[in-house]
């Protein structure tokens, strides 16, 4: 008797818990894409959270500060993607570098991003007398530390 | 030299500690007692280099030798004294000195305290101590040494990542290793226990206080952390879920389980393999913590380096989990648990329930942080879950245990009656239901914030209540004042009164996360010099940009002046640094921090100076102050548990 009650309370426990963690990686699962693979695609996943990696194209980046838009491509060699994003992205972001985009694949072939992940290099650099010293502008480089 | 020396240090301290872990074997197995001194002289061998080593490499980063690779990469001359000391955790070789010093030192003092107690399970106890402080030497001496010279010897060092020039890096890293080495004290002694088939439940007792501080370590390293991330980083938020800060807070919720689960075993006998297995786990957490962390193999924003060590953590874990769990199994039958569960309603199945839902946190956020690799390794997709996840799985867990909060201290051993439970819980279910119709009608209209309010509102008033009855009572019968009574009560159960004091600290953390959590404001502008910016009842008002060449680095300054409802409450200047040898410059928020919100104001980019345009981020975070707050209640309730009162040893 006192035994499947325990049994009984150990199920509700699990079912709970795993509905919770169900509903909660369904809400929260982001997928990692290349350009290639969003393209080969058949019918482009538009409900999914997406987080596509690759390089901005050079010359490809126009921003309009006042707005706060950016809009530019990104490549993985072979193939490319339109994005656009509003905010403010990462310190490291600029064309020709690595960056991670992540949000939804809009029916317009444009990749709609919510959040801009630069790549961080590890990589020491020797110390420069006086780079910035002639430092005019900024341009949001920074902002969104983390995701 | 100095590095010849603490690698020397490193090496010989590695030989005794296989003596330490040798030696007991062999006084098993001749009976001989004098193995067993070897045993503690390996010991306090062990504590006397390791804290050369560590003398050395501090010695080495004050004096700048940057003949030591470790010393180049995380000094220059220019860097103050203290910051010098404090890159002994500056990254991962030092940092893992520093915890093996830490390891040490409580090894040493394990050795010392018990010099003339526990004689049967103190040889054991340090052979733990010794195993773990062997892999940690060998790790240092071989795989990721401190003391590696560099040639050709650099004119000057590269320097501590700016980020870390902070004042709570000073004490983040130490009280989050001393926590994390905390647990290695109840875990040696659950070892000796089950080596030597003494498992009455004497090594609990005898670790309760070790235990509680390790406990209190480790809620202050993540609460520093949260800190250090709020104040420091510039993002406007205190937790990120990042898989670094998981693996700082996932030891922590097996150690708190076991703190409670730990009364149930002293009290009725029970839960005597779960608190073996729930020690074993949190232990194992603090190494798994180390593996995920340094061996890259989940993307984090915290950057490490990898290399051999993550493969020889992984391994390490490997070890303890199977030699832990298998000498449970082998003393399986020594183990068989005394009475079963009374009732459904009594403290035994609400501490148990408490423990339930620590686990299950445990499972969801260990699940979500290596969930990358386990989509990888089954489907091939590299599938992440980010803070959503996280936050929809676990807050639902922890309101449940902040109802238990309310619940669990004051119901009633064995079997709850109708009376005790209208006694203690009739009065403050009824007040906090009358401040949640308080705050539906006023303010608040969402269901979770609503709940967490109630709930902590609940844990206050059954805490107080509770409490207000036992000093009526003892005012009344001992004929004491008030306040005498009180100091008088948690004198004599101190463990109970610093542990609701201790959940009073947690409630004030829950208010916290919960304010800022459902009501944040987030703005981000373009301005040009004169315009404002209205946020919530704030205005701001962009009035400048000024750029000056610092010591180390340029400086880029805006100011803001702030309006709130129309006062002025000054200019706020937000800053954006420029290291030469960084390649990204580093924001230095400013905020304004009040009991009911904080006003954080973030410059995340201009453009031409001259013209004085800027980009600001503004974020409005309630209730945020109540967080750190809860912090210090934390502690203090710590102390009042863990104060060596000299009556308090008979009360008990």
């Amino acid at each position: 008797m006192r035994r499947s009650r325990f049994i009984v309370g150990g199920i509700v426990i699990l079912a709970a818990l795993s509905y919770l963690i169900y509903t909660g990686m369904r809400e929260a699962a982001v997928y990692f894409v290349t350009p290639s693979e969003l393209k080969a695609q058949e019918k482009p996943s538009k409900d999914r959270f997406l987080r596509m990696g690759g390089m901005v194209v050079q010359g490809s980046l126009q921003k309009d500060l006042t707005n706060l838009t950016y809009r530019f491509q990104i490549t993985d060699g072979k193939e490319t993607i339109p994005v656009y994003f509003r905010g403010v992205p990462p310190d490291l972001f600029s064309e020709g570098k690595g960056a991670v985009v992540e949000g939804r694949f809009g029916a317009d072939g444009v990749f709609q991003a919510t959040i801009i992940m630069a790549k961080h290099s590890e990589e020491y650099s020797p110390p420069k007398e006086g780079i910035h010293s002639d430092l005019r502008s900024f341009v949001p480089d920074a902002g969104e530390k983390r995701p | 030299m100095t590095a010849s020396l603490g690698h020397s240090a490193i090496l010989v301290a590695l030989a005794l500690a296989v003596w330490g872990i040798v030696a007991p074997i062999l006084g098993a197995r001749t009976g001989r007692q004098r193995y067993f001194a070897g045993a503690r002289a390996a010991i306090v061998g062990q504590f006397f280099l390791v804290t050369v080593a560590a003398l050395s490499l501090i010695y080495a980063l004050v004096t700048t030798d940057f003949s030591i690779k470790y010393v180049a990469f995380n000094t220059t001359r220019a860097t103050p004294v203290y910051y010098r000391v404090t890159g002994l955790w500056g990254a991962l070789e030092g940092s893992l000195l520093l915890w093996e010093w830490i390891l040490i030192i409580f090894s040493g003092l394990v050795a010392w305290i018990y010099k003339d107690r526990h004689r049967e399970l103190m040889p054991w106890v340090l052979m733990i101590f010794s195993t773990v402080s062997a892999f940690f030497l060998a790790v240092i001496g071989f795989a990721s040494n401190p003391f590696e010279s560099v040639f050709p010897v650099p004119l000057d060092g590269r320097g501590l990542n700016p980020l870390l020039e902070d004042a709570n890096m000073i004490t983040h890293p130490p009280l989050l290793y001393t926590g994390f080495v905390g647990l290695t004290v109840p875990y040696a002694f659950a070892m000796a226990a089950l080596i030597k088939g003494r498992l009455d439940g004497d090594w609990i007792v005898t670790t309760r206080r070790w235990t509680i501080t390790a406990w209190f370590f480790l809620t202050m390293g993540n609460l520093v952390g949260a800190w250090w991330s709020y104040h420091v980083l510039g993002w406007g938020g205190y937790w990120a879920w990042d898989p670094v800060e998981n693996a700082a807070f996932m030891p922590w919720l097996p150690a708190t389980a076991f703190l409670h689960s730990v009364q149930v075993q002293e009290r009725r006998g029970m839960l005597k393999v779960w608190n073996l297995s729930l020690i074993i786990i949190a232990f194992s957490l603090t190494i798994f913590g180390t593996f995920l962390t340094r061996s890259g193999i989940i993307s984090s924003i915290h950057a490490f380096s990898s290399g051999p060590v993550g493969t020889l953590f992984l391994s390490f874990l490997a070890f303890i989990l199977i030699s832990s769990f298998g000498l449970l199994a082998y003393r399986a039958d020594k183990l068989k648990g005394r009475p079963e569960l009374d009732s459904m309603v009594s403290r035994e199945s609400a501490f148990l329930l408490n423990n339930v839902v620590l686990v299950s946190a445990l499972f969801t956020i260990f699940l979500g942080t290596i969930f990358p690799l386990i989509s990888e390794a089954v489907a091939g997709v590299q599938v992440s879950v980010g803070a959503p996840y996280f936050n929809s799985v676990t807050v639902p867990l922890f309101l449940l245990l902040v109802f238990l909060m309310g619940v669990g201290p004051m119901i009633a051993w064995r079997k709850a009656s109708w009376d005790n439970l209208k006694r203690n819980f009739l009065w403050p279910a009824v007040a906090a239901l009358m401040i949640a119709l308080f705050l539906f009608i006023w303010w608040i209209r969402d269901f979770l914030p609503l709940l967490g309010f109630t709930l902590s509102a609940f844990v206050v008033f059954s805490i107080l209540f509770d409490t207000a009855l036992a000093v009526r009572a003892r005012c009344r019968i001992a004929g004491e004042w008030i306040g005498s009574a009180l100091v008088t009560l948690a004198r004599r159960n101190q463990r109970r009164y610093g542990g609701l004091v201790v959940h009073l600290g947690i409630v004030l953390i829950v208010l916290g996360i919960a304010g800022s959590m459902s009501y944040s404001i987030e703005r981000q502008a373009t301005l040009n010099v004169g315009e404002t910016l209205a946020v919530g009842q704030y205005k701001i008002r962009f009035e400048g940009l000024r750029g000056s060449q610092q010591p180390t680095h340029y400086r880029v300054q805006g100011a803001f002046r702030v309006f709130n409802n129309g006062d002025e409450s000054g200019v706020f200047s937000p800053t954006l640094k420029f290291f030469p040898n960084q390649q990204s410059p580093i924001g230095r928020a400013v905020f304004r921090s009040t009991f009911t919100e904080d006003l954080y104001l973030i410059l995340s980019g201009f453009s031409e100076l001259q013209q004085n345009r800027a980009t600001l981020k503004v974020l409005v975070r309630p209730l945020v102050a109540w967080i750190w707050l809860g912090g210090l209640v934390i502690a203090l309730g710590t102390l009042v548990a863990i104060w060596p009162f000299k009556q308090s040893a008979v009360s008990e």
